[in-house]
């Protein structure tokens, strides 16, 4: 992120506008400027299983807290301090997620290629293959595949805009789920379906009714809905997870 | 000869009651019934259910105490049982109806209860469908 000489020097001036008067309207207007840098080093992080709208928010939080401890006295650039505070607030972010983001790379790029595998073999065999035939395929042992199905839960509550492992880039979940199945949740269904059900996304309600209330397998979801069988398991902990903390909430 | 319902192997497994350590519930799971043959979907289904139910036991931010699992490895059939060690034990272990209906789609049996200690507790039951030739 660059500034012109001029907007550096407005900038300036703004910091030593707020170290004086503490305006809120000043203190807006110096985040504001300085969003970009927090997208920026949030985008950084973004390759570790975290959503990065979440990662935005956190940076966001390490860019407030800059702006308002900043000290224009002491001679180092703005962008230098907020750099420093944001990252450390991002670092921070993920050490309190606990091991669950710090899954190995590797175990991470299995998971991937997994994906793809357990869509071709189900294919191949007509069922859901085994962990043996899944790690043969894979040529790693089976104790690497379900190490790397758990590494996948740290992808679990990724966004769903990211491309779904196991499938081609750039196609998202919501592209893939067309105007035929958001229909399908309506009327009937809702109401067997408990309220807090019907506060998650329509794909991921389609997705739980589908498993839950219509007995499809995953495998099942998958080829109904044209996405990988990896996407609907992660989606499906996904939002058992959310209705869970939801239903803990009321 | 073993029969059909006698367990062959049992794992025991004692965790801090805190969501991070489920982790090792599920993989000691997904071991014992990918040793058992049970597809990728049916370890899936294993997985997700004991997330729910460990819920039950410990909520989304745990408690203080922890949870002794006992898996049992029957010919066809993984049952696992998971008991609540608790500093406070007050509350009955529930079950909401929506997460009946996710049990039931997800395993063979399952019961939320307190145990002969007046512990709270889960069991499941895991059958599996897979013919054991594609192992």
């Amino acid at each position: 992120m660059t500034f012109d000489a001029a907007q550096r020097d407005e900038l300036r001036r703004k910091f030593a506008e707020f170290a004086e008067t503490r305006s809120p309207k000043t203190r807006d207007e110096l985040i504001e400027a300085h969003l970009g840098l927090a997208e920026y080093l949030a985008r950084r992080f973004s390759n570790r299983g975290e959503p990065l709208d979440d990662l935005t928010q956190v940076a966001s939080v390490g860019l407030l807290k800059a702006v308002d401890r900043f000290d224009p006295e002491r001679g180092v650039e703005f962008s230098t301090y907020a750099t420093h505070t944001i990252v450390g607030e991002l670092k921070r972010h993920f050490r309190d997620k606990g091991w669950a983001v710090r899954a190995p790379r590797r175990m991470q790029e299995l998971y991937l290629r997994l994906g793809r595998i357990v869509s071709t073999l189900s294919q191949e065999l007509g069922r859901s293959p085994t962990i043996p035939e899944l790690a043969t395929e894979a040529q790693v042992s089976e104790e690497e595949v379900l190490e790397a199905l758990e590494a996948g839960q740290a992808y679990r509550f990724a966004s769903l805009d990211a491309p779904s492992p196991g499938e081609d880039d750039g196609d998202t979940l919501s592209a893939q789920l067309g105007e035929e199945d958001s229909g399908m949740l309506d009327a009937e269904h809702r109401v067997a379906l408990s309220p807090l059900l019907a506060q998650l996304p329509m794909r991921e309600q389609v997705i739980l009714h589908l498993r839950f209330f219509e007995g499809l397998t995953q495998s099942g979801i998958a080829e109904r809905l044209g996405i990988s069988q990896m996407h609907v398991s992660r989606l499906l902990a996904r939002s058992l997870a959310q209705l869970r903390s939801a239903a803990e909430a009321t | 000869m073993a029969t059909q319902d006698e367990v062959r192997d049992e794992v025991r497994l004692a965790v801090p009651a805190t969501p991070e350590f489920l982790r090792l519930a599920r993989i000691t799971a997904s071991g014992l019934a990918s040793r058992m043959g049970f597809s990728y979907n049916e370890v899936e289904d294993l997985r997700l259910a004991i997330d729910e139910l460990c819920f039950v036991l410990i909520g989304s931010r745990g408690r203080s105490g922890t949870v002794h699992i006992r898996y049992a490895v029957r010919a066809h059939v993984l049952e696992v049982v998971g008991v609540g060690h608790f500093d406070d034990d007050q509350t009955d272990p529930m079950l909401a109806s929506f997460s009946r209906q996710i049990l039931s789609a997800l395993v063979d049996d399952y019961a939320v209860y307190r145990d002969e200690e007046g512990r709270a507790a889960f069991s499941l039951v895991k059958r599996r469908q897979t013919a054991p030739d594609h192992r």
